[in-house]
């Protein structure tokens, strides 16, 4: 069984021989610094080139660490497109936005769309251009920011969280407009040869926006957003950080094919909590970085034992985890098999 | 209308997130001669004291105190004109910042808006602050804490390095190190040996007094 067999499988619910390890990209980053060393590729240069970032996102698969490829390495792509500052970063540091681009929700119409031919929104599709027409067997993740967390970096989050409330219909063509956006750059993706899109929302979770926000802002905009990928082809991961207790149900409404979770969620409280999904998780990300690889073997096991059907980095990984580390997790997987 | 009364109803309107009606008040209060600390005090502060529980026992999110919050800056808006000046007592001063390399402030601020409002002094460098920023404003400002934040993982090794910094200038016991944020946990706030660690706002502004105390 070749990893793109068993991670659409495992999607379709279909026989696998045994669980995938991924780690998608985008804000679940899975670049380190041993990995930028050893394929000779490094951040930031490779944020801003189609070439580099392909083989970069090799780099994770071919050297025994994960069982997918995935792109852009950042959460800024989309709101540059829309107009924001964005300060690359370094080498360790990811690129992250440094000025917003309105003051107000009601503001939204002077935003521009996002070109998915240009830029490192275009520079995305490219990579995965290349990563297609060079990998048959690997499943290719395209990764988008999740409408919420887009939307909150064109906009000081403050504000934008204030008017979600008090301009809230504003607040809603505001965040129509990005996700119209975000699902025309995960189209341009799958074009391109995306197997999977991952979302990642992760200023959008329960614990900051409470369950009736939660389900009226980010629960209904990654619906829209993902129906129209489901549709083009793609499987959809859904991403969402920090606690879920509040909002099992709500979390439930989301349409994606998969729904994965911080460490900071318990599998025994999520499986049953959600009987029907399939779950990706959740190695901590701590330890991942600052543990041993015995125990992250441990890990690992639970986590399978206990109804995670994907095994990922629970928030994608530190710039500074060991390679030996970072591959326990798929050696203990491929012993179970 | 009775001073208690429309203390009350001052606070009871920062809970119901009404700033229009908390500044009608606020308004009504000096119209009536009523001294604008005490209004603070008695009238727009307890009602944030109000948000910050109910946000701790988990009925208002981040909206809500946002909101609330911005009622309570349009009260202090109409009243600080009105303060008499005097002298302070001695505030806790709190040295707060978002780590170089994130830019994601949201509890950050969460956190200085609920310490502004438990009467602390507040030094808030913003977000991406270079790391020994936050050393040389604690020692300008005489600060009790140093309160860091990120969201993202890749920048959590900054908040280590900033107490490194600290012991290596021999002013490590000088400061409380507090940490927060997404990825942030007590287990790694005991590998780096920060002081505190809490999961929210409420908890850490409750911290903070409580350490104070202890100091």
């Amino acid at each position: 069984m070749n990893p793109r067999e068993r991670l659409l499988h495992t999607i379709e619910k279909a026989e696998i021989d045994r669980p995938a390890c991924i780690c998608p990209g985008g804000m679940m980053n899975m670049i380190t610094a041993e990995l930028m060393e050893s394929c000779g590729v490094s951040l930031p240069a490779a944020h801003s080139d189609a070439r580099m970032m392909a083989d970069l996102a090799k780099a994770a698969y071919t050297s025994g660490c994960f069982e997918n490829v995935g792109v852009p390495f950042c959460m800024t792509v989309e709101a540059e497109a829309m107009g924001a500052k964005v300060t690359m970063g370094s080498n360790i540091v990811e690129p992250h936005v440094s000025e917003y681009v309105i003051n107000t929700v009601s503001d939204h119409t002077k935003l521009p769309c996002v070109d998915h031919t240009a830029g490192r929104a275009g520079i995305t599709v490219e990579a995965i251009r290349l990563l297609r027409e060079e990998l048959r067997e690997v499943p290719i993740v395209g990764n988008l920011t999740g409408p919420v967390s887009t939307a909150s970096s064109l906009i000081e989050p403050t504000v934008f969280f204030k008017e979600l409330r008090k301009k809230n219909a504003d607040a809603h063509a505001f965040m129509a407009f990005v996700t119209d956006q975000l699902i025309a750059f995960g189209l341009a993706q799958i074009e391109a040869g995306a197997d999977v899109i991952a979302i990642s929302d992760p200023s959008g979770t329960g614990e900051i926006l409470g369950p009736r926000y939660f389900e009226e802002f980010t629960v209904q905009y990654l619906n829209r957003l993902i129906a129209p990928l489901k549709a083009a082809g793609a499987k959809v991961i859904v991403h969402i950080c920090g606690q879920m207790r509040q909002v099992y149900p709500q979390a439930n409404k989301i349409e994606s094919d998969v729904l994965s979770f911080d460490s900071i969620v318990p599998i025994r409280e999520a499986r049953p909590a959600l009987p029907d999904r399939v779950l990706m998780g959740n190695i901590s990300t701590y330890t991942l970085e600052f543990g041993e690889p015995e125990k992250i073997a441990v890990m690992t096991n639970f986590a399978a034992d206990n109804g995670f059907d994907i095994i990922s980095p629970a928030c994608g990984l530190g710039m500074r985890s060991p390679l030996g580390n970072i591959r326990a997790m798929l050696e203990t997987l491929k012993e179970r098999g | 209308m009775e001073k208690e009364k429309l203390f009350a109803a001052i606070a009871e309107n920062i809970v119901e997130m009404e700033d229009e009606t908390v500044e009608e008040l606020c308004q009504q209060a000096l119209d009536e001669g009523i001294d604008a600390a005490e209004t603070i005090n008695e009238g727009l502060i307890p009602g944030m004291d109000k948000v910050g529980d109910l946000y701790e026992s988990g009925e208002y999110f981040l909206p809500e105190v946002l909101t609330a919050s911005y009622a309570m800056n349009v009260g202090i808006d109409v009243l600080k004109p009105h303060i008499k000046q005097e002298e302070n007592g001695e505030k806790i001063g709190v040295v707060i910042g978002v780590v170089e390399g994130d830019t994601h402030d949201i509890g950050k601020n969460l956190v200085r808006i609920m310490s502004e409002s438990g009467g602390f002094e507040v030094w808030d460098l913003g977000r991406d602050v270079p790391l020994d920023d936050f050393i040389t404003t604690a020692e300008e400002k005489n600060a009790d804490f140093i309160c860091m934040s990120t969201l993202m993982t890749t920048t959590m090794g900054g908040m280590k390095t900033v107490i490194e910094k600290l012991k290596e200038k021999g002013i490590r016991d000088k400061y409380k190190v507090m940490i927060g944020g997404g990825p942030i946990s007590q287990k790694f706030a005991d590998e780096i040996g920060a002081d505190a660690y809490t999961t929210d706002a409420a908890s850490a502004v409750k911290k903070m007094k409580e350490l104070k105390g202890a100091k």
